[in-house]
């Protein structure tokens, strides 16, 4: 403790503050060498910082910790203020906080690779051993003469054996002075392991590349305040390295689809954004105006039309990896804007996108994590290969003993035994969603989607959807009614979907005229609705307009060759395989409601 | 090899359509016009079997493609739907659900190629699959067309002895088969006596129908022949020349793309090239140990250059967002919060609402990347060694063609070979234009007058308001820019145009920049980050001050961003590229719509032209509407509507 006093002391005018600072820190912890001392650290700066602008007084150290980091902004107001008399101080002395690069010869991770069998109390020094390497200060102890630091980088961390002796001129006070917990610095010296095994850079000279005007928030903290989080996504990953961590994943996996899609021929493309109609599913888009053409354009909310006229052009096997948007509510599940891959393969069919599905997931979870079979939010996922093949009818049947194939073509009829069958285990939700079912087919969805889906936790290819609800699938080969179309499950989720595609453009244009149709009837009857309750302020959820994509039906009509195609969801997958919980963990700036 | 393709057709035949059913569905109204129109289709049919009855038992045999290429477009269309309702009608699918194909068509020219002349390999069966492009007919008994697949073609000939099936099945079944439809054949390798390499079917199906009639060549197909075989040879960085195109009308070429594609072998390649040119800058980042990362399209505030945005809405949220203008301040936010050692990057689209020229799409992509503990020399040399080497994988050598003048001037040559020119802007400026810039004064009110002045000597035109940063940008654009044909840095940017650059270590009043310019345009553009969170703060307040005096492409504040400054972001270099105008230049495009495969385009006059054949006779009145609905001209009828009122009352006063 008695060190601790002397750093604090070297930085005269906060002298008397860091009494105070010590003495609470003795209180609740040992002191350790770890990466949670920087927590400690930062208790001390934020006492006296919240001295100097005289809000606490001595018994600030009595608070826990929690109170005490909560005390918001006139304590980072005082902590800033400090730090920037620093910057001040640097420069006065001819040396600039903000420096312009750094040579550096190893990561913090290659050094305690290189030097693991480096004994105790050992010291390199051949000229080979002189080591350079930069990156954020997340703790510091000082003695007299002696003072060690933790630079973390984004390979690990290491620890700085400083000397003052070993340091040129004044550069160790300047370093006891000056050098703050969040600062980046480049230092160079030589390696060697102190008595206690910590293996460190022997510390020659050292310069401040960045200061911080700001602590670091302490782990416990960072962890707790989800917003926060979000809000400020680096300082959730200075905080907690392991978040960074999902983000390197998930470049990992992007990269492992685009490398698996490349093997099989698939070649890259990017489509429009903008777009006069906005079509290749069912989904309410964002509307925006471009000033200079004087009208309104949509956000995709699919890249599928653009890439079939593609196929329509002769390439015959393309793909795109980018960002979707739609206009939705935000949850754990749904980001306004994430990124798909979609996928065209000419002369192949649904099969074909059977066989992708498996080799992408699989190839990605290799990637990742070296083996087949991965935890999920506890559950124990196999994604061995292959994957289990089920059509919606059987597994609807499977679940409730409904047999829609004998159910025939009578709606109510089949309404009433889907009702009597499940009657007690609906919500009210649920039983007026089923109610509200135009046609046989979206009732079997519905049924699938309430009592399947959830179940579906293993890798599950539910095959063969209702032509009602797949407006862009081609007819099943054998069964009236059906269309060549999987959807894969894991963990209850939809990750990928994927059909022959429908290439008659007769069929094409009466289909999406239904859709159209169907769209504008409930929009007409949702506005009669709000009209009725005289809520006309409030936007209904069918109150956007379907646009038909005429272009694509033209091109059609030139010719498409018979193809299958497949979306899959990356923000999804990247979930799965990093194990996170909610979209926004997968999403570096995910959308967030407005702060209040 | 057969069996597949029987098996195909079986199942297909099995198929009930649905397409009726769904049509009945229809709004009433639709339904009645649907009917009407039924009933003309139904009358034309029946005199259409009159004709065609009448064809056949006049002896004459007519090259079917000729008597098509006579027909009126819509008319056209009509018998072919016709043709597919009757298919329909038989029960027989038109659309296959699959076809298996045993080799692309590149694989069959490269594998048969050495047969010789004559020579047939009756026991070998092979399936391929493509378009036809061109369709010839000797008799009933003889058929050839060229299949293209994959960017390649080969010759199929349908030899009545050869095939499965009887004679006026055969002849029937090809008379059927149009030029544009895609189709799958089974059959044998085989050269024919002249040596072109062909395949002889034993069984031939049509996968998937073209409609319309397919826009041809107007000097005919052998003149299509010989400008495939020229445009084949077209590999970048060489000179291209659209004017010999066999669809030249360029608003069709960009309106249905997959025309373009079908029928300019070329344009292909160029979109090759710029799947191969996104592919390298990714391998050339990974290999150094970037990590690839994907930020916002959507913000709050569009930050990080200065552009005109893109304003959308949220519902749910109730909540403006801006499509965002460029990636940088996120991206410097996860230097921040050390994602990588070496860096991060991102490779995407931006957007800005400006308007549509030559160089100028609203969406467009870019590279952004931030490599920490990199200064903008470090990244000089980068930008050397990544583009040199680009150019050299892609084109076999450093120096490239391109028609920087027209393409009724020869192309010029750009040299791509390093180091690159390396200019000082300010120095630069005084020396060439004799002028007297001191750069540390730059903010100062005398010298945007000396600025006025100097621009007014040499008889620049720089629309108001005519702040320093823009009168200094009119004056390099007019005397540097033009001087950056070969791939040149522009360096050292004054600090009052650069808000987001690092101060030169050096040289007061200027910021640690460059501009890469290569054929008098900006590539790239890039700087040592600025880091300093105070002097952030106080750049966006001096771009606050250029937005009151109405320039409302200054950059606003991002709080966000400079909270993120001040946990400290290290030393950092950032380097922004435009992919489009790298493709434009390695594939020799003037225009950006070329290397986009769908760029935007001014609304149509009408709703979706059917097919090339209807842009016909269309400009006046389309230029008509674009003029109506131009803001331009809007504001014009608004200042004359206004101004006759004022006169107007100023009259009745009187």
């Amino acid at each position: 403790m008695d060190a601790l006093k002397l750093w604090s002391l070297s930085s005269q005018p906060l002298k008397h503050l860091f009494r105070c600072a010590s003495s609470t820190t003795t209180l609740r912890r040992p002191y350790s060498y770890s990466y949670s001392s920087s927590s400690y650290s930062r208790v001390v700066l934020r006492c006296c910082s919240s001295t100097t602008t005289t809000t606490t007084t001595t018994n600030a150290g009595g608070r826990n910790r929690r109170v005490s980091t909560s005390s918001s902004t006139s304590d980072r107001d005082a902590v800033r203020a400090i730090r920037l008399k620093k910057v001040e101080e640097l420069r006065s002395k001819g040396l600039e906080p903000y420096a312009y690069g750094w040579e550096r010869t190893h990561t913090a991770n290659q050094l305690q690779d290189i030097y693991k069998h480096l004994a105790d109390g050992e010291e390199s020094k051949s000229e080979k051993d002189a080591v350079s390497v930069a990156g954020r200060i997340v703790a510091r102890r000082a003695f007299g003469k002696l003072a060690f630091l933790t630079l973390r980088d984004d390979s690990g961390t290491i620890q700085l054996y400083c000397e003052k002796e070993r340091l040129a001129n004044d550069q160790f006070d300047q370093l006891k002075a000056l050098v703050d917990i969040g600062d980046i610095v480049g230092v160079s010296g030589s390696i060697k392991r102190t008595e206690k095994g910590e293996l460190s850079v022997y510390v020659d000279s050292f310069a401040i590349l960045t200061k911080s005007l700001l602590p670091l928030p302490d782990k416990y903290h960072g962890l707790t305040d989800v917003d926060k989080r979000y809000r400020q996504r680096y300082v959730d990953m200075i905080a907690n390295p392991e978040v960074a961590d999902v983000f390197r994943k998930r470049a990992k996996i992007v990269s492992e689809i685009r490398r698996a899609v490349e093997s099989f021929g698939f070649i890259e493309v990017e489509t429009p954004v903008l777009q006069g109609a906005a079509g290749g599913a069912e989904a309410r888009p964002f509307v925006t105006y471009h000033n200079s053409l004087g009208r309104d354009l949509y956000l995709r909310i699919a890249t599928e039309l653009h890439l079939k006229r593609m196929l329509v052009g002769g390439f015959e096997k393309v793909y795109e990896i980018g960002r979707i948007f739609r206009n939705e509510g935000i949850s754990t599940r749904h980001n306004p804007e994430f990124t798909t891959i979609e996928m065209y393969e000419a002369y192949s069919d649904y099969e074909s996108m059977i066989n992708m599905a498996e080799e992408i997931v699989t190839r990605c979870a290799l990637a990742v994590h070296g083996n087949l079979t991965i935890d999920y939010q506890g559950v124990e996922i196999h994604l061995e290969r292959p994957w289990r093949r089920e059509t919606m009818h059987n597994l609807v049947k499977e679940s409730t003993g409904i047999d829609f194939d004998e159910l025939g073509n009578d709606l109510k009829v089949a309404k009433e035994v889907t009702l009597e069958n499940l009657g007690g285990d609906l919500d009210y939700k649920d039983k007026s969603s089923l109610e509200a079912c135009t046609s046989i087919g979206h009732l079997l969805n519905e049924v699938f989607e309430i009592v399947v889906e959830p179940k579906l936790l293993q890798p599950t290819f539910v095959l063969d959807y209702p032509i009602e609800i797949s407006p862009l699938a081609k007819p099943h080969r054998r069964i009236a009614g059906l269309t060549e179309r999987f959807e894969l499950f894991i963990c209850g989720r939809e990750l990928a979907n994927a059909f022959s595609e429908l290439t008659d453009p007769t069929d094409q244009r009466g289909r999406l005229e239904e859709q159209v149709r169907q769209h504008n009837e409930k929009r007409a009857a949702a506005i009669s609705k709000t009209e009725s309750a005289e809520d006309k302020g409030k936007e209904n959820d069918e109150s956007y307009e379907v646009t038909l994509d005429d272009d694509f039906l033209t091109a059609l009509e030139y010719g498409m060759p018979p193809a299958s195609g497949m979306g899959l969801g990356i923000d999804r997958l990247v979930m799965l395989l990093t194990n996170s919980a909610s979209i926004r963990d997968v999403i570096a700036f995910p959308v967030l409601k407005v702060q209040q | 090899m057969a069996g597949p393709v029987d098996e195909t057709t079986k199942e297909v035949s099995d198929l009930t359509m649905e397409s009726e059913g769904t049509m009945s569905k229809n709004a009433r109204k639709k339904e009645l016009k649907n009917k009407q129109k039924e009933e003309e289709r139904r009358r034309k049919e029946e005199e259409k079997a009159k004709q065609a009855a009448a064809r056949a038992s006049s002896q004459v045999k007519k090259n079917i493609a000729t008597e098509d290429e006579e027909m009126d477009p819509t008319q056209y269309f009509e018998n072919r739907l016709k043709h597919l309702a009757t298919q329909k009608a038989d029960n027989k699918n038109p659309y296959p659900h699959k076809f298996f194909v045993s080799m692309t068509v590149l694989e069959y020219v490269e594998k048969y190629d050495g047969l010789s002349n004559g020579e047939h390999q009756e026991e070998i069966s092979v399936s391929l699959a493509g378009r036809i492009m061109s369709k010839r007919s000797s008799g009933s008994k003889l058929f050839f067309y060229d299949l293209h697949g994959g960017g390649e073609k080969v010759q199929v000939m349908a030899d009545l002895s050869k095939s499965e099936l009887d004679e006026s099945e055969f002849s029937k079944f090809h008379s059927s088969v149009k030029r544009g439809d895609i189709v799958g054949v089974t059959g044998f390798p085989g050269k024919t006596k002249r040596g072109e390499l062909s395949i002889f079917p034993r069984s031939f199906i049509v996968l998937s129908h073209c409609l319309h009639m397919m826009p041809r060549h107007k000097a005919g197909p052998a003149s299509d022949n010989a400008n495939a075989k020229k445009t084949d040879g077209w590999v970048p960085g060489s000179p291209r020349n659209p004017e010999t195109y066999i669809l030249k009308d360029q608003e069709t070429r960009y309106r249905q793309r997959y025309l373009d594609l079908m029928l300019n072998t070329e344009v292909r390649q160029i979109f090759k090239t710029r799947s191969k040119i996104i592919q390298y800058v990714r391998r050339f980042l990974d290999k150094r140990d970037f990590v690839e990362v994907e930020t916002p399209m959507m913000n709050m505030i569009a930050g990080g250059a200065a552009a005109r945005p893109f304003v959308t809405y949220h519902n749910e949220l109730d909540m403006k967002l801006f499509m965002r203008i460029a990636p940088e301040l996120y991206l410097k936010q996860l230097i921040v919060g050390d994602l990588s050692r070496a860096g991060v990057y991102e490779i995407g689209k931006q957007f800005r609402n400006e308007g549509i020229d030559l160089t100028h799409n609203p969406e467009f992509t870019t590279c952004e990347f931030y490599m920490a503990y990199a200064d903008y020399n470090d990244l000089m040399t980068l930008t050397e060694e990544m583009l040199s080497e680009m150019v050299k994988e892609l084109t076999g050598g450093y120096k490239i063609k391109y028609h920087s003048n027209g393409l009724d001037k020869d192309p010029i040559e750009i040299d791509f070979t390093p180091p690159f020119r390396r200019i000082d802007m300010v120095d630069e400026l005084n020396k060439i234009a004799d002028l007297n810039i001191n750069p540390a004064d730059l903010s100062s009110d005398e010298a945007n007058k000396y600025l006025k002045e100097a621009c007014k000597k040499f008889d620049i035109k720089c629309s108001p308001p005519e702040t320093t940063t823009r009168l200094l940008d009119k004056l390099v654009g007019h005397f540097l820019e033009g001087t950056c044909v070969n791939p040149t840095f522009i360096i050292n940017h004054p600090e009052i145009m650069s808000p987001l650059a690092k101060w030169h270590r050096s040289k007061p009043g200027l910021t640690e920049r460059f501009e890469l310019f290569i054929n008098k345009h900006e590539l790239a553009n890039a700087y040592t980050e600025l880091n300093d969170p105070v002097v952030q703060r106080q750049r966006f307040a001096d771009q606050l001050k250029d937005r009151q005096s109405g320039d409302d492409e200054a950059m606003p504040l991002d709080e966000t961003f400079c909270r993120a400054l001040e946990y400290g972001l290290p030393p950092t270099g950032g380097w922004g590229l435009g992919i489009d105008r790298l493709c434009m230049l390695l594939t020799d495009s003037e225009n950006i719509k070329e290397v986009l495969l769908f760029p935007a385009m001014k609304p149509h006059a009408e709703p979706s032209a059917k097919g090339a054949n209807s842009d016909v006779g269309r400009p006046f009145w389309h230029n008509f509407k674009n003029l109506l609905v131009s803001r331009e001209f809007c504001c014009c009828l608004m200042t004359s509507f206004i101004m006759s009122c004022f006169f107007f009352i100023y009259e009745i006063n009187r």
